[in-house]
């Protein structure tokens, strides 16, 4: 997240964009190709699945509002179809809302559409590098949920039983602004540890089946049998 | 005792035999006491007054004897035994009222004085009982008495069921006599009369607690037995043969009732449950009724001393073995009193037994008094223990009412946090409701504008002002967000933010947190004051950018506490620019819009309460905002 400029030359690293404001889909494509990124573009959900029919790409970025459908089912399927591929939701104002529940279904952060283009192509360099962005907001979401057990506070369901203390610990100290290298001291971590733990915390708000789902709204008390 | 953790079950045993010994050794000291005290006699009244050599004619023989004196047990009125005597009365004497005093005696008597009667006893109603110890005292007339030997005579009366009895007499100074007569009068026939008075009220007392609480029987035979001893007591044995005086007798020989009562309160009362056998306790009383009703008082009479003496003792011996069984297994205080004091009871009966029996040659009752007592005292316990557990009701309403209150205060602080969540659920509601509508028009179209002014369709300014604004939405709905008063997650979301917008100019950010925790959490924090506090960082942040040509910014955040011993909070913003000169209105020398600007921070810092201090030179500029210790309600200083 905090390099910055141009990355070394990379390979042909293959990205489907989906977005169907054409502007902001020509400036992400830009910036993307810019740095050296196959970029697919989409504007349409139909036209999306048409070009993840062809193969996996290594990133998926995709808005959630389409006109033909919602992001939210693109992610899922290709979550099931290409585990390996990173997706990132587009974002307009990086509102939990929205962002959570694309997590919930196999996306890792956001990339606000507005987003300097060296901004946009450090993000997924990051990405492709493993590095899991997680942002202040929606870190502040997340632990704000492990707190009220009583009443699930409005917004997506989000399961948060999985998380150890010390994951809720780390996402406190990004939720208050602290970073990689503060927390991992206040925690006694090695810094380049905090990275794996915020992909483990991504991983176990991803709801992975529609059994699972059914069975964790069940004992998070979302669903009334 | 320190057996018993060696071998329980042997210990376990030993024990047991132990407080069984214990306890029979404490009713044998008991009973030993009470003979002890029964032995000592009554104080008399001096010896040189006392008459015990009397002639006795009885059946047209006479003979000598002395005092005190047993006699058959049934004499025909016309033959009722005479004892006669002389005593002496000297010159001296003579300006002193004189008087027979005759302590005791069965169960009637006639006293005559140089052959003129002056007392007879029969028409003392009290005097006829022969369970009482009533005793009399006859005035002589002046004009009877002689100087020198009088002849004293005394007819004694006997119809029953006992052996008749005369005790020692007395003949002297009234003045002397009366007060030995007064004493035994207050213990023979005021006491009775006093614990009768008492039973009464008892048995109104423990009828009315029975009618209340028809689940306690207990309470209800006691009033039963009290109701019938407090009856027996108030009649009088009848002289002659009446429809009522049959009645009167079945009353009086109610002994063997009243102790299969005490009897079956003393077995509800070691926590017994009634059974119907229990019935047969009353058959001997019932008995008597029946034969006293049928076949006159004179049967009843007869039949007393078969039925009702043994009953008395049968109930006494069960009651001691039921007492003591309950007292030692259930370690029942008040069976353990019960028992001591039917110890007490049963040795009154054994020596009144004896009495009967002639086997002492005296004849003082105590088995009736001692049962009125203990009666009073068990009455009177009950009363107690009844009076305790209103207590306990009141204690307990006392702490029902305090419980409540509590629950209370608890349901409205509940309430408080219930509202307060409700508040702050709403708010996320409509934070979210916003944002959708937002997202969906306004932030689209400023991410629009942006991508067409980087395309070449507008100016870069058109961008930078479209990016501005979308920032500032982030912020709004940023700041609704439910940050329960800990400032450092609003603060999380601007330094990234801040760290976006720093980017492309090639600024560093340098983030200091100074104090462990940050900033002080304020649960008074609304989401104005969070918009108003961002707002003067931005300001801050957007002013080194622009205007000052930095290359680092740092942003120190730290709890302070000040003079007052109150932490504050205390966030500055300092850069390594040109710094300007401050102009004496505390604005800025860096134009007018600049000017501006400080002075919009300092008005949205006093709308939050917070200090903002501002010094700029050479080395740059540090914005300081030094936070309240607590956010106002309202806002404090609009416009």
């Amino acid at each position: 997240m905090n390099s910055l400029g141009d990355g070394p030359q990379v390979e042909a690293i293959t990205v489907v964009l989906v977005e169907d404001d054409a502007p902001t889909l020509w400036r992400l494509q830009d910036a993307l190709a810019k740095a050296g990124y196959q970029v697919k573009a989409a504007g349409t959900l139909t036209e999306a699945r048409a070009c993840l029919a062809e193969g996996a790409p290594r990133v998926l970025l995709t808005d959630l509002q389409l006109p033909d459908g919602h992001g939210v089912d693109l992610i899922r399927e290709t979550r099931r179809r290409y585990p390996d591929t990173e997706i990132m939701v587009i974002s307009i104002l990086g509102d939990e809302e929205s962002v959570i529940s694309a997590i919930t279904v196999g996306a890792t952060g956001y990339l606000l559409k507005d987003a300097f283009p060296t901004d946009i192509a450090a993000t997924v360099r990051d990405l492709v590098a493993g590095h899991s962005p997680i942002s202040a907001s929606i870190a502040r979401f997340i632990v704000r949920r492990t707190q009220n057990s009583v009443e699930p506070p409005p917004g997506p369901p989000l399961n948060t039983t999985k998380l150890t203390p010390r994951e809720i610990d780390i996402l406190w100290g990004i939720a208050k602004g602290f970073s990689y290298a503060e927390i991992a001291g206040h925690l006694g971590l090695s810094r380049q540890t905090v990275p794996g733990h915020i992909k483990s915390i991504y991983r176990k708000l991803e709801v992975h089946t529609r059994g699972e789902a059914v069975f964790e709204a069940v004992q998070q008390g979302l669903i009334k049998l | 005792m320190t057996e018993a953790s060696a071998s329980p079950v042997l210990s376990g045993r030993q024990w047991r035999v132990s407080r069984i010994i214990q306890y029979a050794l404490l009713q044998a000291l008991i009973a030993a006491l009470c003979v002890l005290g029964l032995l000592q006699s009554l104080p008399q009244p001096p010896t040189d007054y006392r008459i015990t050599s009397f002639a006795l004619i009885e059946g047209g023989s006479e003979r000598a004897v002395t005092l005190p004196k047993f006699t058959a047990p049934h004499y025909a009125i016309e033959n009722s035994p005479r004892f006669i005597t002389q005593f002496v009365r000297t010159p001296a004497e003579a300006s002193r009222a004189w008087s027979v005093f005759l302590p005791r005696f069965t169960n009637g008597v006639e006293v005559s004085v140089n052959g003129v009667v002056i007392q007879d006893s029969r028409r003392d109603p009290a005097a006829n009982r022969p369970d009482r110890n009533t005793p009399q005292i006859a005035d002589i007339p002046a004009p009877l008495l002689r100087d020198g030997a009088n002849d004293l005579a005394i007819r004694l009366f006997v119809w029953g069921p006992i052996p008749g009895f005369l005790d020692r007499v007395w003949v002297g100074p009234d003045e002397v006599l009366r007060p030995y007569y007064d004493l035994r009068t207050m213990l023979f026939v005021t006491l009775p009369v006093v614990f009768s008075a008492w039973q009464a009220i008892l048995a109104v007392i423990l009828g009315i607690m029975w009618m209340m609480r028809r689940h306690e029987p207990a309470y209800g035979v006691l009033a039963a037995a009290m109701a019938v001893g407090f009856l027996q007591a108030f009649l009088q044995t009848p002289m002659g043969e009446t429809p009522l005086s049959r009645v009167n007798a079945i009353v009086i020989s109610s002994a063997p009732i009243e102790s299969a009562l005490v009897l079956t309160f003393t077995l509800l009362l070691a926590g017994l449950r009634w059974q119907r056998w229990w019935l047969l306790f009353f058959m001997p009383g019932i008995v008597l009724a029946l034969g006293g009703a049928i076949a006159g008082q004179a049967a009843a009479r007869a039949l007393f001393p078969v039925l009702a003496v043994p009953m008395v003792g049968l109930s006494l011996l069960i009651m001691a073995i039921v007492s003591a069984r309950s007292a030692l297994r259930e370690r029942n205080v008040a069976s353990f009193l019960l028992g001591c004091a039917v110890t007490i009871m049963l040795t009154c009966w054994v020596v009144d037994l004896l009495s009967v029996f002639q086997v002492v040659p005296n004849r003082i009752f105590t088995a009736r008094l001692s049962y009125s007592a203990m009666l009073v005292a068990i009455g009177a316990g009950l009363t107690w223990r009844f009076a305790r557990a209103l207590n306990q009701v009141d204690g307990f309403a006392g702490r029902l009412v305090a419980q409540v209150r509590e629950a209370e205060d608890k349901l409205k602080a509940s309430f408080a946090r219930e509202e307060e969540r409700a508040r702050a659920a709403a708010l996320a509601r409509e934070r979210a409701r916003l944002m959708r509508d937002l997202h969906d028009g306004l932030g689209g179209q400023l991410v629009s504008i942006v991508a067409l002014s980087e395309r070449g369709n507008g100016s870069a300014d058109i961008g930078d002002a479209a990016r501005a604004a979308l920032k500032d939405l982030r912020l709004v709905i940023d700041s609704m967000d439910d940050i329960g008063g800990d400032l450092m997650l609003a603060l999380g979301s601007w330094r990234e933010r801040a760290m976006a917008q720093l980017r492309p100019h090639g600024i560093a950010l340098d983030w200091q947190i100074a104090s462990a925790q940050g900033l002080p959490v304020h649960p008074e924090l609304r989401p104005w004051h969070v918009i108003q506090i961002v707002r003067i960082l931005d300001e801050a942040l957007t002013n080194a950018v622009k205007h000052a040509h930095a290359h680092r910014i740092t942003v120190r955040i730290e709890t302070i506490a000040g003079e007052d011993g109150v932490e504050r909070g205390c966030i500055s913003v300092a850069d390594d620019g040109k710094g300007f000169v401050l102009a004496a209105d505390g604005g800025g020398a860096a134009g007018s819009k600049a000017a501006r600007g400080l002075r919009n921070m300092q008005d949205r810092a006093a709308r939050c309460g917070a200090e903002l201090g501002l010094s700029s030179g050479a080395g740059g500029t540090e914005v300081k905002l030094q936070l309240p210790h607590r956010f106002p309600d309202s806002d404090a200083a609009t416009g």
